[in-house]
């Protein structure tokens, strides 16, 4: 999922400023799930917002922000709905979700996140980054753990001198992804093609902004 | 004898570390070495260690080679992309910087500069194969250089690391991809020093044992944080009784450094504190009947 970080209510507070009534949108696909921009919390920014004299005319969230049909399906449109009532719009869906939203109201639209990154959940509350989108998927080589968005270095051809007693020389409270890609391509038999060297990654194909198109 | 000479002749070669200075006063850097011209056979020249802003190292190494001494250029992956690394190299090469130590670097969150982007577009292995296909006469696309370089190719080694068969077959990878000498990270123990040098010269490459000499117990315990392993009880201990601690981990050191002479292909002193030291103590080697015959 995309994972978001809610920012401080004074950040936010101060972004507002000027405006009167605000639409405040959620998003319930990764926002809601790490629990920094669903609807859930819109509403506890609503309740802030209101605290602070601003007036808040709608909540909601399209499910899936990023998608311009939740957005704008005919029999209910929330961007029509934005656009009788908000002289402004705050998001707190992810980076995509926020642009479709700005590019297709009249009004400003002020974000209330910074998306952080692709990662996975653990336990409901710990969200670790573990993928980059490189664009060139090497895992299906390396026991299906990402060294190029788990190692800060993006080392693909082993460990650097850096990783000692298992830890990564970048932050001491973060395991070596080494380690764990070394164990895991043991345990499936695999390790020996760890001893192939990997040559120098093509980042042609990840030049930005990308996409994809599906055949009709 | 140059430095690559000597490691292609198989002599016993002698190596120190030279930062580059915190801005352009380079001649406060290169005078105190005088007493070790002649002597240490290449003073390897550090790219922005602990990523912190020093002098270019590829300007240091020809002030150093314009000083009479023969540099090794040490490059990083850290701050350039393939496109730079290929030019900075071409460009020591034409200034007459051969010889070349190539590592992944420090990340850019140790410095002083945090804030810096980190680069990491090639890693340390395939930075040793575009420097050998430079050797080759082409670049790294495959177009043809217009005038050869001749690269003598070094890399580098933690003993210390993990996970070791990693780490071992990261060292295979870099001597398969063309480097010709293996500096290591600081080691205190003999028997370490022997098996590292031991396994180096199998997988085909020159092996020449990093040495820091510790002054003091805090620098120590300083470095067992960094790296638990590295520093043993025998040197803490002896740390913690001696009068004088900067002498007693000097002499700890150059005590690896004489049994390094019977197993290893080389030296490397990561500190140049004690210069005057340091030329008497390879006086002292080079005349002494047991190891002259190796240099």
């Amino acid at each position: 999922m995309v994972t978001v970080k809610l920012k401080p209510l004074e950040e936010i507070v101060d972004s507002l400023s000027g405006f009167e009534k605000i639409f405040i949108v959620g998003c319930q696909l990764g926002s809601a799930r790490c629990r920094n921009g669903g609807l859930r919390e819109a509403y506890r920014v609503a309740g802030y917002l209101e605290l602070k004299g601003f007036k808040v005319v709608g909540v909601k969230s399209p499910g899936g922000t990023c998608v311009l049909d939740r957005l704008d399906y005919s029999a209910r449109s929330l961007l029509n709905e934005i656009k009788e009532t908000a002289d402004v719009v705050l998001s707190l869906a992810c980076g995509a979700g926020t642009q479709l939203i700005a590019e297709n109201v009249p009004i400003p639209v002020k974000t209330g996140v910074t998306t952080l990154f692709i990662g996975a959940e653990r336990e409901g509350r710990y969200f670790e980054e573990y993928c980059i989108a490189c664009g060139d998927c090497v895992i299906s080589d390396t026991g299906g753990i990402c060294p190029v968005a788990r190692c800060p270095k993006s080392l693909v051809n082993g460990p650097c001198g850096g990783a000692i007693a298992g830890k990564c020389e970048v932050d001491p409270n973060l395991p070596c992804i080494w380690f764990k890609i070394a164990q895991r391509m043991e345990q499936i038999g695999e390790l020996e093609k760890l001893r192939k060297r990997v040559p120098p990654k093509d980042y042609s194909i990840s030049v930005y902004p990308r996409k994809l198109v599906l055949e009709e | 004898m140059t430095f690559r000479e000597k490691v292609l002749k198989g002599k016993f070669v002698i190596t120190a570390e030279v930062a580059p200075p915190r801005g352009t006063d380079w001649k406060p850097v290169v005078e105190p070495l005088k007493p070790l011209k002649g002597k240490v056979d290449a003073f390897n020249v550090t790219d922005c260690q602990r990523s912190m802003v020093r002098m270019a190292p590829l300007s240091m190494a020809k002030l150093l080679k314009d000083s009479g001494y023969d540099p090794i250029l040490q490059l990083t992956c850290r701050d350039r992309n393939r496109i730079a690394l290929q030019s900075e190299l071409l460009g020591a090469y034409a200034l007459g910087v051969e010889n070349v130590c190539l590592m992944t670097g420090d990340f850019t969150t140790l410095g002083d500069q945090p804030d810096a982007k980190p680069v990491f577009d090639l890693d340390s292995v395939q930075l040793i194969e575009l420097a050998s296909q430079l050797n080759s006469g082409k670049l790294l696309n495959g177009k043809e250089l217009k005038g050869k370089v001749n690269f003598f190719i070094g890399a580098v080694y933690n003993p210390f690391a993990g996970p070791e068969i990693l780490q071992a077959w990261k060292l295979e990878k870099k001597i398969k991809a063309g480097a010709r000498f293996i500096q290591t990270q600081p080691i205190y123990d003999v028997k370490l020093a022997e098996e590292v040098s031991s396994f180096i010269y199998s997988l085909g490459a020159v092996p020449i044992i990093g040495l820091l000499p510790i002054k003091s117990l805090k620098m120590a315990n300083f470095m067992k944080k960094l790296n638990p392993t590295s520093v043993p009880d025998s040197l803490v201990k002896g740390l913690e009784t001696a009068k004088d601690p900067a002498s007693y981990g000097w002499e700890f050191v150059l005590n690896i450094a004489r049994a390094c002479l019977e197993f290893s292909g080389g030296i490397h002193f990561m500190l140049v504190g004690k210069v005057r030291e340091l030329a008497d103590f390879i006086d002292y080697l080079k005349k002494h009947r047991d190891y002259s015959v190796k240099f």
